[in-house]
């Protein structure tokens, strides 16, 4: 854990230093040292560039992007343990979808004030199809049965394609809006601001504790319903308060930076063969690693590649193989 | 101790499974459920669980209604072995064993000695001390009713309920877990309720039979009176030879060949 809290903290500084301006990282040490003991003599030699650059611009997407992968990686851990299926990610109940469609309207409708409206359209968008795929699962006649994994998976599955139907048919009317939409989905992380963080970060935050609430209770989720309930699990609470907290990490981070796939899956999976089941010691560490992994991969196409590509799609084709590597490793050993 | 159900019935959609049971168990007992496929034995079993909810009628344990009580309330009183032993994730046997200690510890805190030590001499006792460290979905399936049983037993709750819990157990873990079984009733009275498709062990293991068949008690009392060749006939529909036998000092049930 403390390792893990340092490699994150390293990759941190690595990454503040990287860049278009290259910033030595005395200056950086020097510099955060200087704000956060609100030292000003420490500050007085260095370049106020360099201080702009770090404040304004590169501190609030590193750390945004760094929330945003702990939160993915959180939720992942949530839907693997609720689903009870290893290969969930957070957006498996079709909240990426559900998002997608809500930010896809708002820059249809051309609204002002975008950087307002897109996310604030997706986020309502993953809350009604989170709802919606609940409302579908769910029987009042047998709840226990209701809300079983596999009623949870199809209706995600089915409003997930109607919603990207949806998408398509709204992709279709666009004219020259597609690329916005386009670009959109595919995640970034350019321009993000000091509000952006903070709104991942404070769900981040009220997710975590609710998921180390519930952690010993999800790990006796996995015995089955019925030795769950008999072990004193409250299942129905505990399953719909952790897909709610599953699914708000997952659309703050969908209305944040876009689509960004993998984090979610790979992460907890592969935590899982280094901490073994226990969520407990799973949620914490994940939240972790998926903060490292996705900075670390932010970092090479804002800093190493000559030509910036959409986060969410170099995830998808260096996290893929690398799940199909591990995959293959563990299941045939 | 006593666990009354007062007309009980229960329902999936318009199939009615159990149709108006009244019953009593008292503590110190060992009952058994026999009945054939379908009957309606599991269900009951849920429904004092607390798993499933009557349709109408209800449960108390010494007057106090169970819908009354809270999940975890229940499962301080009352332990499940079911027949879902598959278990998803690859927890070591020794955590599955310490999940039977949930009720009592409360939320950020760790096991303490006294738990560590129940769980250390429940594995010991249901002989799987030796399996502690492996992964409970590598073992075969008596090894991991085993450690279901003793996860039940860590609960240590007054009510013990086993759902066909020797289905997969080999005759020698069979006959330990029920002297294990059969010395807490006796010892600790406790009260034990087990599902039993074996009528040979029932007999000579349980004080009191209770014969279901399509969600109706057929007959129920001292498993001596009960079993007869009669009341098979009316609940299994087979031919049987009932006799007492003096080495297991119970009746026992013997079926012709054809």
């Amino acid at each position: 854990m403390i390792l893990f809290s340092l490699f994150l903290i390293l990759m941190i500084l690595i990454s503040l230093s990287l860049g278009y301006i290259k910033i030595p990282m005395m200056d950086i040490i020097s510099i955060l040292y200087g704000k956060i003991s609100n030292n000003i003599q420490i500050m007085k030699n260095i370049n106020e560039t360099y201080i702009a650059v770090i404040f304004d611009v590169r501190l609030p997407r590193i750390l945004t992007c760094a929330a945003v992968g702990a939160a993915l990686a959180v939720s992942g851990a949530l839907f693997q343990g609720i689903l009870l299926n290893p290969l969930a990610d957070p957006y498996t109940l079709g909240v990426s979808a559900g998002a997608a469609f809500g930010a896809c309207i708002a820059i249809l409708l051309n609204l002002s004030a975008a950087f307002v409206s897109v996310p604030a359209f997706a986020f309502t968008g993953a809350c009604i199809t989170l709802f919606l795929v609940i409302f579908l699962s769910y029987s009042s006649r047998n709840p226990m049965a209701g809300l079983s994994s596999n009623n949870l998976i199809l209706s995600g599955i089915i409003v997930a394609a109607i919603l990207s139907a949806g998408i398509s048919f709204l992709k279709f009317i666009a004219n020259e809006q597609v690329s916005v939409i386009i670009f959109w989905l595919m995640g970034s992380f350019a321009s993000k601001t000091w509000l952006d963080f903070i709104a991942v970060m404070i769900f981040l935050l009220i997710g975590l504790f609710i998921s180390m609430f519930f952690a010993r209770d999800l790990n006796l989720i996995s015995l089955g319903a019925k030795s769950a309930t008999s072990l004193g699990v409250n299942l129905k609470k505990v399953t719909i308060i952790l897909l709610v907290t599953g699914s708000m990490l997952a659309a703050i981070c969908v209305s944040v930076s876009g689509i960004i796939g993998f984090v979610g899956l790979l992460i907890p999976h592969t935590v899982r063969f280094i901490t073994g089941p226990d969520n407990r010691k799973l949620i914490p560490l994940s939240m972790l690693a998926g903060a490292f992994l996705l900075l670390f991969a932010d970092t090479i196409t804002r800093a190493v590649l000559p030509h910036e590509i959409p986060i969410g799609v170099l995830t998808a084709l260096t996290g893929g193989p690398v799940f199909c590597w591990i995959f293959k490793k563990n299941r045939f050993k | 101790m006593k666990l009354n159900l007062h007309n009980i019935s229960f329902a999936y959609d318009h199939d009615r499974i159990l149709k108006n049971i009244n019953s009593s168990f008292i503590s110190g007992n060992f009952y058994s459920i026999i009945g054939p496929n379908g009957s309606g034995k599991t269900t009951l079993l849920d429904l004092i669980s607390g798993f499933l909810k009557p349709g109408t009628g209800h449960i108390d344990i010494d007057h106090v209604p169970i819908s009354s009580l809270a999940t975890k309330e229940i499962a301080k009183k009352v332990a499940l072995v079911s027949q879902d032993y598959i278990i998803n994730f690859p927890f070591s046997v020794k955590d599955v064993v310490m999940m039977g200690r949930h009720p009592y510890i409360s939320r950020f805190s760790h096991p303490c000695a006294g738990d560590i030590k129940k769980v250390a001499i429940m594995m010991e006792v249901t002989g799987i001390l030796h399996l502690q460290d492996r992964k409970i979905n590598e073992l075969s399936g008596g090894e991991r009713q085993r450690c279901v049983f003793a996860r039940a037993l860590c609960q240590d709750t007054p009510i013990l309920l086993l759902d066909e819990a020797f289905s997969n157990m080999d005759i020698n873990h069979t006959l330990q877990m029920l002297a294990l079984v059969k010395q807490s009733v006796k010892e600790k009275n406790k009260l034990v309720i087990s599902v039993f498709h074996d009528l040979n062990l029932a007999s000579s293991w349980s004080d009191a039979l209770l014969m279901l068949k399509n969600g109706e008690i057929k007959a129920f009392g001292n498993s001596q009176d009960v079993l007869t060749q009669q009341t098979i006939k009316d609940v299994f529909n087979v031919e049987s030879i009932v006799e007492f036998n003096k080495h297991a000092q119970a009746k026992q049930v013997y079926y012709p060949s054809i």
